[in-house]
């Protein structure tokens, strides 16, 4: 389900009938085609709220270069101040689960994140490491399960290693944007994921709320985007496990 | 107005953070050569870095401590000096340029360098001297005086360091309780006379591959140990014993290497190392640990070992890395929400034995309150047993900006 948090923000902003779309993987295929850009900047607001009331604070700052299968990504935190400067670096491959190496400015190496450990929760909010990759759509197989109001509900199964074994996309038909996102694993379903606040930046239809719940938990994150930006330049060298020590 | 316009550019290149920590230890036992039951430290951090150009930044960080059993010296002035037998008052602990273009990245100035992969024990960290004043079982790294050039590729980075002047680690001070003493010294006065320090500079290479299934490196390092042998002599007549530190030449060979598994990351670390010094050993010290996160839990366990290849024992030294040779060390952290945890940290001898706990818990953005407690047990004959007499229990109140 990775592939559908940073991605889903993007969507093109026209919705011409599309004519294969009871296809579910041509309905994918749109929805990544809609949401491509060559590089994205956000400053994301993360607010961890556990059993009813908000337990932190977070900020980080993304970056990305290149698109789906073939990016790379750096998160770096700002706030709160102990985790200022801990940075995450996602180099997401097409035919396969991204590498990540996590950097704590405390212990000054970095650490790679196994793909085993990818379903561990990344610094106390309700990600997992694995929902900060960026998985092609060809990693996944669709099954189209019927249309809910406005909304095709597509079943996702993962081709490739991943800590979840299926989830349910509910993908809006008229700017082809997922709005919702269930992932379950075999003891049933563990995160949900809504997407809210749909602005259209650059041309591409952007969710500016993210909200992930964590059902076995109770426990959920709202992350807020802001300073969002598209196809801004940026270069491979700042996406490098050096750059990754280096810092920003 | 545009005054305001170039303070808003100036602050966008700006970054800085830092914490003040007020660390409280308390020793239910005295020790021979130490009556302190209770040990207050404060310290003050501040670390800034700007950005003069996208290829250049400056870092830096100052610290400022004070303490209760004068580990800390009270002078209150800037110390740039990294030799000192106490910690200053008022330190430069940081200040380096970083240069940026293409593949490479070169930094100059007083930096922290750590290489190797594994964690307790990490035998490939070389340019990585430690602050062991207040605790040889929890210290503290120190920047050392370098250049250091990377060429980074996709796969491939080659690390090339210089350090022009020796940086030694901090060792306990002879008459407080992390210097244990042999019972024959009962009695005596201890007089530390200085130390040698060597003249030459320092090199070392570090060549590191990552493959999809496995990242790898290979290292070399040709200078001194940043850890002291001793040069000692005892009059009978005052019943002084005085004793200097020296530093052992130091080649190392080393390696280390991630596998992430299915269902663990297999980590291993090795360094071969030799010395022409008289009283050195040539020995190699290596790890090799298994690392797994399940659900809130990250743990690690493994064993640290060492195999002596030539020289005898010195037993005047000081050698905390060797000393956690030998033991099956094990470090576990269970997350329990975004503000609390609780570590684990053990490292098991045939002849000694530490075991620390650690809670943590964060208040709001800018505090954490850490109690913990460290028991450690064993024999005068083992490096962690001789330690016997300094389980403690902490807290530490820090507030981060």
């Amino acid at each position: 389900m990775s592939k559908l948090i940073a991605p889903c923000l993007m969507a093109a902003t026209f919705a011409a009938p599309f004519a294969a779309a009871q296809n579910p993987r041509q309905i994918m295929e749109e929805v990544q085609r809609r949401q491509r850009s060559e590089s994205q900047h956000y400053e994301g607001t993360l607010e961890v709220i556990g059993h009813g009331s908000r337990i932190a604070t977070k900020r980080w700052v993304f970056d990305r270069i290149g698109a789906f299968g073939n990016s790379k990504g750096m998160l770096r935190f700002t706030v709160p101040a102990e985790v200022k400067g801990v940075g995450l670096l996602i180099v997401n491959h097409p035919d396969r689960a991204s590498d990540q190496w996590l950097w704590r400015p405390n212990i000054g190496r970095e650490q790679r994140i196994a793909l085993q450990d990818r379903s561990t929760r990344f610094f106390g909010t309700d990600f997992s490491f694995e929902d900060l990759e960026e998985r092609d759509v060809a990693q996944f197989d669709y099954k189209l399960l019927g249309d809910e109001k406005d909304t095709w509900k597509l079943q996702s199964t993962p081709r490739k290693s991943s800590q979840y074994t299926y989830g349910y996309l509910w993908v809006k038909k008229d700017h082809y944007t997922i709005v919702k996102v269930e992932s379950y694993n075999k003891k049933g379903l563990v995160r949900v994921i809504d997407y809210r606040d749909f602005e259209l930046a650059k041309g591409i239809w952007t969710a500016r709320t993210i909200e992930v719940a964590d059902v076995t938990r109770n426990s959920r994150t709202i992350l807020k985007y802001d300073k969002l930006e598209y196809n801004l330049p940026m270069k491979d060298g700042d996406f490098t496990l050096d750059a990754l020590r280096r810092g920003p | 107005m545009t005054g305001f316009l170039l303070l808003a550019l100036l602050a966008q290149n700006f970054e800085q953070r830092g914490f003040i920590e007020n660390q409280t230890l308390f020793y239910p036992q005295a020790a021979p050569n130490d009556s302190a039951h209770a040990v207050d430290q404060a310290a003050i951090r501040w670390e800034a870095s700007y950005k003069l150009a996208p290829w250049l930044k400056l870092s830096g960080s100052l610290d400022a401590r004070a303490d209760t059993h004068r580990q800390v010296n009270r002078e209150p002035q800037l110390n740039l000096d990294d030799r000192t037998a106490q910690r200053p008052a008022l330190s430069l602990r940081e200040l380096n340029a970083t240069i940026h273009k293409g593949k490479v990245t070169a930094e100059f100035g007083r930096q922290i360098i750590r290489w190797g992969k594994t964690d307790i024990l990490t035998p490939t960290d070389r340019f990585a001297p430690k602050d062991y004043l207040s605790s040889v079982v929890d210290s503290d790294f120190l920047a050392v005086p370098a250049a250091r050039i990377t060429i980074a590729g996709a796969s491939d980075s080659l690390d090339a360091i210089w350090q022009p002047r020796f940086a030694p680690s901090r060792t306990p001070l002879l008459d407080e309780r992390w210097t244990a003493l042999p019972p024959e010294l009962n009695g005596a006065a201890i007089v530390d006379v200085g130390a040698r320090y060597p003249g030459r500079s320092q090199f070392g290479l570090r060549w590191n591959h990552i493959a999809p299934r496995y990242e790898y490196s290979l290292s070399y390092f040709d200078g001194f140990n940043n850890l002291p042998l001793f040069d000692a002599s005892f009059d009978p007549a005052t019943v002084t014993a005085r004793a200097q530190r020296f530093y052992p030449s130091m080649r190392m060979f080393g390696a280390d290497a991630a596998i992430p598994l299915p269902w663990v990351t297999v980590k291993g670390e090795a360094g071969y190392f030799t010395s022409t010094t008289p009283g050195e050993q040539d020995y190699v010290l290596y790890v090799i640990q298994v690392e797994r996160q399940v659900r809130e839990w990250s743990l690690v366990g493994g064993y640290a070992g060492e195999a002596i290849t030539g020289g005898a024992a010195n037993p005047l030294s000081f050698t905390p890395d060797r000393g956690f040779a030998k033991s099956f060390v094990g470090h576990a952290t269970l997350t329990i929400d975004v503000n609390r945890s609780l570590t684990v940290e053990t490292a098991v001898r045939s002849a000694g034995s530490f075991v620390r706990f650690e809670y943590s818990r964060a208040f709001g953005e800018h505090w954490r309150v850490t109690p913990g407690i460290a028991w450690i047990r064993g024999g005068m004959t083992d490096f962690l047993g001789q330690y016997h007499r300094n389980s403690y229990a902490s807290l530490a109140v820090r507030y981060s900006f």
